[in-house]
């Protein structure tokens, strides 16, 4: 281990080198006539790696001529990989791509495909679409991806423990506070939160500034061009996020997501603040489950009733030699009957219309696709809609912060620092 | 016949290539590297000179990895060095040598297991809620000790460099026990005679013979402690803030994380350089203690 550890320097190079050492990327085998694409994405692990799998396999079957190559590495891993393999001379045909600033990156450097021609030519496919979810895809009016999934954030609460206390959902930011102050007054776990990944406090930090900024002002920071950084709203909104601190369970800082997540299903916790598409990651819970959209924060300068959530997709290589075949495999897993596997094995929300229904979700599944669909607008993930510098720092900072070891003010004095150094390099 | 015999040499030359060409062109391809600001999606490379390296010892983050990588340096040295050879004398020692096998396996058997495994091991040992550390703790009346390990920005770095002190002690036992067991017993004997005691056998036998051996277990447990990656990646991610943040892990996330490869290049450079010193030191140091091989 150590001697792995040793030449670590010279590893980053040799990855760059080699080109990400990855599986070797094949085009068009000419003994078989068959054309090959190459498929990478985020899901080594059940159950969605067996559902690429039968899609795949599917696929293969109704189009003998083509042969699909998949390959899946982890969340995290997979931001690092992609963004090397894609800088290779033979990146994947198609490529899983969160959206927003996520998907802007590949757009910018040149590594994502327009796909506006496609969705004008098969409208029979594209209108079938969720239109809102395109968007996030969408730069200077072109599309660079086909959405596949929808996902939003929201606070899912036990019924149960709710309607002993008499407790109802708050539709505000001091109800919210005495709802949960009354449940720590009861000795309950009143918010269970686990920040030792900082995409967690990304969660809350992004809709509260969505919540305490005003929409044009945030876009403008949100763009690493011009973004400052310097309005009262963040510091207001990390603010909040403190008022909170009393009522999570304790060191949220040493506690994963996952083990946090287990906590509320079993019933130790009163409230936790979740993606939908964890619905089914609950498992069957012995109490009901309720949900409600973060609450509108009454000194708020911010949209008080957007949805954070952003489809996940995928994107075509502009490097492609098969850019028709690619887009008809995304036209494929983008069909009702492959969205309607998809609720129904993963329990994700398929980004294709009407196709989460009583056969195969539950009514609360239902209730969380009506929100997504009901959103007026959908917030980006803060930490895929901002330049990854920032967000490493706005993060880390926060993540000090709930542990009480930096002010709201310094993790913003911070951020502003190296927004400025983004907006002076990007102007380069 | 002949001609295989012409070609012979050159195959055995081949490793040498391929360790030319995988180890010490990118090793330069690096230090060339950090002279330029890219990304992998920028369509060039920018030459900025000696920027990054400007930018690096300007970055508190970097001197928070130093530092850290320097703790871990200071206890790896006293817990695994120190603490091997007296783990390997009291195991070589007369009266317990009958059962040292067994608590040779006992020490080394950490060493054989993987560290992601390990990781795991010890998220569970850290928990603050249900975790085995602040049971005990709790359960001998030392409530106020609890701690939540790996989420505090005082313990995160300190509870790290214990997992690694924890698995690679018996490391450095077992080499001791190969160096006392070359020690040729009529000193110890002649010792005895003189009346010394264990503690004078082993200030005055144990450790200056062990001599050479100890140059080579703090060279690899320094070169470990500035190259140390999996243990903090896995454990913390460098959190909570960069309290736990090392060099490498640092490194790591400039690189792919924030996708700045030129100044990922310069930290790495900054690693290179850190362990080419300590290997001059050790064949410097290897040189002077010659007399006694």
């Amino acid at each position: 281990m150590k001697k792995t550890n040793l030449i670590l320097a010279s590893l980053l190079s040799c990855s760059l080198m080699l080109g990400g050492c990855a599986g070797k990327q094949t085009s068009s085998d000419s003994d078989t006539g068959k054309t090959t694409l190459t498929f990478f994405h985020r899901w080594p692990k059940e159950p969605e790696k067996s559902y690429f799998e039968e899609v795949v396999k599917e696929f293969e079957k109704q189009h003998p001529d083509i042969d699909i190559k998949t390959e899946a590495v982890l969340n995290d891993s997979y931001k690092d990989k992609i963004k090397v393999m894609t800088g290779t001379n033979t990146p994947p045909d198609v490529y899983f791509s969160w959206s927003d600033e996520f998907a802007r990156q590949f757009v910018r450097g040149n590594k994502a495909l327009d796909l506006t021609s496609y969705y004008k030519k098969d409208s029979a496919w594209s209108s079938k679409l969720v239109q809102s979810q395109i968007k996030p895809y969408t730069v200077n009016k072109k599309i660079y991806g086909v959405p596949v999934t929808m996902d939003g954030k929201m606070f899912f609460y036990n019924k149960d423990i709710f309607d002993k206390l008499g407790l109802k959902a708050p539709t505000n930011w001091n109800e919210l506070l005495n709802v949960l102050s009354v449940l720590k007054k009861k000795h309950y776990t009143a918010l269970e939160f686990g920040s030792q990944d900082t995409w967690t406090i990304s969660h809350y930090v992004g809709t509260l500034n969505q919540r305490m900024v005003k929409p044009d002002v945030l876009s403008k920071d949100y763009n690493s061009k011009t973004g400052t950084f310097t309005d009262k709203g963040y510091v207001k909104a990390l603010e909040k996020l403190e008022e909170l601190v009393p009522y999570f369970n304790k060191n949220t800082n040493s506690i994963d997501h996952e083990y946090a997540r287990q906590q509320f299903s079993n019933g130790k916790a009163a409230m936790f603040y979740a993606e939908t598409a964890e619905i089914k990651l609950f498992g069957p819970t012995k109490f009901k489950i309720g949900m409600f959209n973060f609450p509108k924060v009454e000194d708020g300068k911010g949209n008080a009733t957007n949805l954070t959530g952003s489809p996940e997709g995928f994107m075509i290589s502009s490097k492609t030699k098969h850019p028709k075949e690619a887009m008809e495999f995304l036209e494929f897993l983008t069909s009702k009957q492959m969205g309607e596997k998809l609720v129904k094995e993963v329990g994700k929300y398929s980004a294709v219309n009407d196709t989460a229904n009583s056969s195969n979700s539950t009514p609360e599944q239902l209730e969380a696709v009506d929100n997504i669909l009901q959103a007026k607008e959908m917030a980006p993930w803060f930490d895929m809609a901002i330049d990854a510098r920032i967000a490493d720092t706005y993060l880390t900072g926060a993540q000090l912060m709930l542990n009480g070891d930096k002010t709201p003010k310094e993790v913003m004095k911070d951020v502003q620092k190296v927004a400025a150094s983004v907006r002076a390099e990007s102007k380069k | 016949m002949l001609k295989r015999n012409k070609l012979t040499p050159y195959l055995y030359l081949l490793p040498a290539f391929a360790f030319l060409l995988l180890v010490y062109i990118p090793i330069f391809q690096n230090i060339w590297d950090s002279l330029y600001e890219w990304s992998t999606f920028s369509p060039d490379k920018v030459f900025v000179g000696i920027d990054n390296y400007v930018h690096l010892f300007k970055d508190p983050v970097f001197y928070q990895a130093l530092k850290n990588n320097i703790l871990y340096a200071v206890i790896s040295i006293i817990f695994q060095v120190g603490g091997g050879l007296i783990v390997a004398a009291v195991l070589e020692d007369k009266l317990i040598r009958k059962f040292s096998p067994f608590f040779r396996t006992v020490y080394f058997l950490p060493v054989v297991v993987s560290m992601t495994v390990i990781a795991l091991l010890f998220t569970f040992f850290y928990n603050p809620e249900v975790g085995l550390l602040n049971q005990v703790l709790k359960m001998i009346g030392l409530d106020s000790l609890a701690k939540p390990w790996l989420g505090d920005s005082n313990t995160a770095i300190y509870a790290v460099i214990a997992v690694s002190q924890w698995q690679s002690i018996g490391y450095i036992a077992m080499l001791y026990v190969v160096a006392i067991q070359k020690i040729s017993p009529e000193l110890y004997e002649a010792a005895e005679i003189d009346g010394a005691n264990k503690f004078k056998m082993f200030f005055h036998i144990t450790v200056p013979q062990t001599k050479e051996m100890t140059f080579v277990a703090v060279i690899l447990t320094l070169t470990g402690a500035f190259t140390v990656f999996n243990e903090p990646y896995i454990l913390t991610g460098g959190g909570p803030g960069t309290s736990s943040e090392v060099l490498s892990t640092y490194l790591y996330k400039t690189a792919f994380s924030k996708d700045m490869m030129g100044y990922a290049s310069s930290i790495a450079t900054v690693i290179l350089i850190i362990t080419l010193l300590i290997s001059l030191v050790q064949m410097k140091a290897f040189k002077t203690g010659k007399e006694d091989a």
